[in-house]
């Protein structure tokens, strides 16, 4: 058998969505037949806090990573990298059915973000547990990544411990469905051999709290601050290296996405929020997804940063605090140039316009 | 004089009775012992399709403002804030749908009501043939937003 192991770690939706439970646990039953992986079921990935056991697992696992969750794959790897684990990001090649007319996004720009830092070598894979609604896709993606992972580790001659063992963190109903009966009891599994100690299935599974908080995309924070600027709760601060993140995550206020509206590099994520754009959809690719009705079932049609300041007002209100409107903290971008009169260039540039070739 | 008005939305016949009015954000209204009672018109229902989830932020007593956000829904197809289609006092929601919301899907203007407002007066609401215009005005907009999910 492979020397190669691969952690696999379920995130599974908030609430009890029976069809997203079903296609958990059938993804879950699939992939233990599977030799060289480890299987962990955690809680939503993004409601985890410091203290969540399912958090310190994730911190624990050494090693090439795939994590399937109800997230957009850039949000959820980011996420990851905001809790402290890091890892190279892995191209995955489960790609949603695209919609017939949905042009292809073009290559991948190159980041102009400062990046992540610290990043040690190993590779996590985010899945998107919203691509399909059937297990094997997910398992058929899983050992591909998994035979990927081996061919890269022995290129690099890793040492592994040689036995598979299979970990599940989630007694699947009550502990009497074949899939618990196929692995005994979860809690008496050793721990790992990389070292991470045992959790039990109940700890891992501890519901937590619904949290709301910002999660950066470093491939695209260009560090300008915007955000700084623009937020009036204090939520972000720079660290010791003088990068920007998110000091105080429950300043936060739940629902509202304005920052990430204002931000010049679409770089805030909000995981949870229903717009695909501010949630780490990929930039261009829609496909697949379900239609916003919001507009059509009443409510305001508004652009971006009016929108954002809007909101903003909203909470500063909420919080007891006077609403500033357009006055503070808003990028100035265009401000400048239209104080100014007209230079030369401008003057050719509208002769051109004029000429409407 | 009580004939039901159909809209067409492609092939589908979105059928609109005449026994109630409608609201610019594709609910009915229907009065009954001084209250309001308010539901998916049969357009909107077909847009969204199964309904999976619906959730409330908004508890009765709360006055409510034409377009104040009173809750979310999730659907096979879409997903959407919902807002109130009147400024109002909200009095009850349907509390049937929390457990179950299919009743939106198999009888929208019936058991699949969504919540009952008292109100200063309903001006805000449209005729049947108002909605119908509504509707036609808005089609090719609709379907433009429909393609480009937008």
């Amino acid at each position: 058998m492979s020397r190669h192991r691969i952690t696999v770690v379920l995130s599974q939706a908030q609430g009890k969505h029976p069809a997203k439970r079903a296609l958990e646990e059938s993804i879950v039953a699939a992939l233990l037949m599977e030799p060289g992986l480890e299987v962990s079921v955690i809680p939503h990935l993004y409601d985890l806090g410091p203290d969540h056991t399912g958090r310190r697992f994730l911190g624990s696992v050494r090693g090439d990573m795939v994590l399937l969750s109800w997230l957009f794959p850039r949000a959820a790897f980011w996420v990851l990298d905001r809790d402290g684990i890091k890892g190279q990001w892995g191209e995955t090649q489960l790609k949603p059915p695209a919609d017939d007319d949905e042009e292809e996004t073009g290559e991948p720009q190159p980041a102009k973000g400062i990046g992540s830092l610290d990043v040690p070598d190993r590779t996590i894979y985010c899945l998107d547990l919203r691509d399909f609604n059937q297990h094997q896709p997910y398992v058929d993606e899983i050992r591909r990544v998994a035979e990927e992972g081996k061919v890269r580790a022995e290129a690099k001659q890793r040492e592994r411990a040689p036995a598979p063992i299979v970990q599940l963190g989630l007694n699947l109903r009550n502990g009497d469905t074949p899939v618990a009966d196929a692995l005994g009891s979860p809690n008496g599994a050793p721990g790992s051999p990389n070292g991470a100690p045992g959790f039990t299935a109940d700890q891992l599974l501890q519901a937590p709290g619904r949290r709301w908080y910002p999660v950066i995309d470093y491939s695209r924070c260009t560090n300008c601050m915007e955000c700084i600027d623009f937020c009036l709760f204090g939520v972000y601060g720079v660290d010791e290296h003088e990068r920007l993140n998110v000091e105080n995550q429950d300043n936060c206020k739940k629902g509202c996405p304005a920052c990430s509206r204002v931000c010049p590099e679409q770089a805030i994520m909000f995981p949870d929020y229903k717009t695909p754009a501010i949630a780490g959809a990929p930039i261009g690719a829609i496909g697949n997804l379900k239609i916003d009705l919001t507009k059509l079932f009443g409510g305001a049609e508004k652009d971006a940063l009016s929108q954002a300041v809007e909101e903003r007002d909203r909470e500063l209100v909420a919080d007891g605090r006077q609403a500033v409107g357009t006055a503070v903290g808003l990028p100035k971008r265009q401000e400048h140039k239209q104080e100014k009169p007209k230079d030369d260039l401008d003057n050719l540039i509208d002769a051109l316009d004029a000429l409407e070739l | 004089m009580n004939k039901p008005l159909t809209f067409m939305m492609g092939k589908f016949a979105a059928v609109l009775p005449a026994d109630r009015r409608y609201c610019r954000n594709h609910m009915w209204c229907l009065q009954s012992d001084g209250v309001l009672r308010f539901g998916f018109t049969t357009y909107a229902v077909r847009l969204m399709q199964d309904v999976y989830f619906l959730d409330w932020e908004v508890n009765p007593g709360d006055a409510l403002a034409l377009n104040h956000k009173v809750g979310h829904i999730e659907t096979s197809k879409a997903m959407s804030d919902l807002f109130a289609p009147i400024a109002g006092t909200l009095v009850r929601l349907n509390a049937e749908l929390l457990n179950d919301p299919s009743a939106i899907n198999v009888d929208n203007h019936g058991q699949g009501w969504l919540f009952e407002m008292t109100a200063v007066s309903d001006a805000e609401t449209l005729s049947v043939q108002e909605y119908h215009d509504f509707l036609a005005a808005g089609w090719e907009k609709t379907q433009n937003m429909l393609k480009g999910h937008m």
